[in-house]
């Protein structure tokens, strides 16, 4: 029988549609504006993944917000990408936080920081997400890198993102096949906008036994979806949506539309759960879950 | 190949403003082959720099600067003495004595050795940049090796992700790829789109039948092997 240390695995183990959510720590460092994320999210997701630095602009660090959140009540999924520590860090920061009571790590490659504020930084990519996924592993199991025994290893468990939308999609499922192989239990997927994508993923990854939860994000202006569709790789956003946005009277309740039907598209792929993005919008997640009708 | 830019003439004019008097010394190896620093290049330099009032008193061109001679060959000549040695003349060879500087136009590697030889200062007239080849296609260079100690060419097809891939990534693409295109293409401080090295990778392996290769996890990069300051002793093995 596997151990199971978080409620988030629990939920996914079970046969309940398992919810996550995301919140972006603020840029300086005001607490309430993790908190009232918090609050937004609490009722609505089991756990809430904080992001690391996307696209490599300063924010407030991981571990912050996830030690704000959980003294909150609401279970933390703590991203670790490769970006910014080399395997010495990476080890340290990962035992610090499961010391914290962190549970569940998102193990990702990163953004480039030529994609962020400050493009002059030294990339350090030491360790990849299949070999962090790996060493988050060896960690769990009572071992370091460098083979030294642990007495008090990490209780985490250990996931991993995807992106559905790429082309050529083979070598992406590859590179999941070996994550799995390197201990991934959960998998998170970039957004997906289009049911094409999310037939492509049932379809794409039917022969792996990790639950899978696509990633979900508000579609919040017309604006937003062109960003999108211009700068994050592999999203498709079908025609009759960007109607609806740009016919739209009220965006906001229009974005949770959206939201609420791809949430149920999701259930109705039969994905075990969703991974909710809020971006700007954790206010409304309770909202869109609940329009969706998955509950 | 060593990949080098020219610098700019203004750089390189500041650099030589305290020596009343400069020999340059092109190189026969990539420098010649690029159009950077053979020949007819230190040639072109010298007019230039003499139409910006530098005093260029000889030229003269090695015919590798990356391997001169050893310390001891030259032991008791004089700098003039010990630049005849190594270089062939093109012009002022008779005027060597009048020199307070180097000017060099190999790559970093050319000048380290030729500054090794000499006692007067050796300037470079180079940005080196990289090994890599000359881009037939296009109009920059591809940089193909960083010299990581540690060569993995046999199962990523010939193409080097420690590299190309502008995160080193040892296991496949990251999400970032962007229309086969690597995701710092988008960035505002990159000049050029970059291919996604990794999926050059994989087209590469897909048709020679080895895809495969890719499912093999990766073990991660042993950078011990790639330390700066690397010495490599002859003949010893660790």
């Amino acid at each position: 029988m596997k151990e199971v240390y978080s409620n988030f695995m629990r939920s996914l183990l079970s046969s309940e549609f398992t919810i996550s959510g995301e919140i972006d720590p603020p840029k300086d460092a005001n607490r309430t504006a993790v908190e009232e994320q918090v609050r937004h999210l609490k009722e609505h997701v089991v756990a809430a993944n904080v992001t690391d630095n996307p696209i490599g602009d300063v924010i407030m660090n991981t571990l912050a917000p996830c030690v704000i959140m959980q003294e909150l009540g609401l279970e933390a999924i703590y991203q670790a990408t490769c970006r910014d520590r080399n395997r010495i860090a990476l080890q340290s920061d990962i035992i610090g936080a499961a010391a914290l009571g962190i549970k569940n790590v998102l193990a990702l490659t990163g953004d480039h920081p030529k994609m962020g504020n400050h493009p002059q930084a030294k990339p350090v990519f030491d360790l990849d997400s299949v070999l962090l996924t790996q060493v988050l592993r060896r960690l769990r199991e009572g071992e370091n890198m460098a083979g030294e025994k642990l007495e008090h290893p990490p209780k985490i468990h250990i996931g991993v993102g995807l992106s559905p939308g790429v082309e050529p999609l083979e070598p992406e499922i590859i590179k999941l096949e070996k994550k799995i192989e390197a201990g991934a239990e959960f998998v998170q997927t970039q957004c997906i906008y289009d049911e094409k994508v999310l037939e492509r993923l049932k379809e794409a990854t039917s022969h792996l036994d990790v639950p899978i939860l696509p990633g979900i994000a508000p579609l919040r202006s017309v604006g937003m979806a062109k960003f999108m569709l211009a700068n994050v790789p592999g999203i498709s956003i079908p025609e009759e949506m960007m109607k609806k946005l740009e016919s739209s009277s009220n965006l906001t309740e229009t974005a949770i539309d959206i939201a609420a039907e791809l949430i149920s598209a999701v259930k109705d792929y039969g994905f075990p759960g969703v991974h909710i993005m809020p971006v700007g919008m954790d206010k409304y997640v309770g909202e869109m879950i609940a329009r969706s009708g998955v509950r | 190949m060593i990949i080098t830019r020219q610098k700019p003439m203004e750089e390189i004019v500041e650099m030589l403003s305290p020596y009343r008097g400069v020999a340059l010394v092109g190189c026969g190896g990539c420098v010649a082959f690029y159009q950077t620093g053979g020949a007819k290049q230190t040639k072109e330099m010298a007019e230039k720099l003499r139409e910006a009032g530098v005093s260029v008193v000889a030229l003269g061109i090695a015919n590798r600067q990356c391997y001169l001679c050893e310390e001891r060959e030259v032991a008791g000549l004089s700098d003039a003495e010990r630049i005849r040695k190594v270089a062939r003349e093109l012009e002022g060879f008779s005027e060597l004595e009048n020199a307070e500087a180097v000017l060099s136009l190999a790559c970093g590697v050319g000048v380290q050795n030729l500054a090794n030889i000499l006692d007067i200062p050796v300037l470079p007239a180079q940005n080196t940049l990289f090994m890599g080849r000359r881009r037939v296609e296009g109009d920059f260079d591809l940089e193909q090796c960083v010299g990581c100690g540690d060569c993995i060419l046999a199962f990523t097809g010939g193409i080097c992700p420690v590299t190309r891939c502008a995160k080193s990534l040892m296991n496949g693409p990251c999400g970032g790829v962007f229309n086969g295109m690597c995701e710092v293409s988008k960035s505002r401080v990159v000049e050029h789109a970059v291919p996604c090295a990794w999926i050059e990778i994989y087209n590469k392996l897909k048709k020679q039948g080895r895809v495969d290769e890719l499912r093999r996890i990766r073990p991660p990069k042993d950078f011990t092997k790639a330390a700066n300051m690397r010495k490599v002793a002859w003949g010893v093995q660790k």
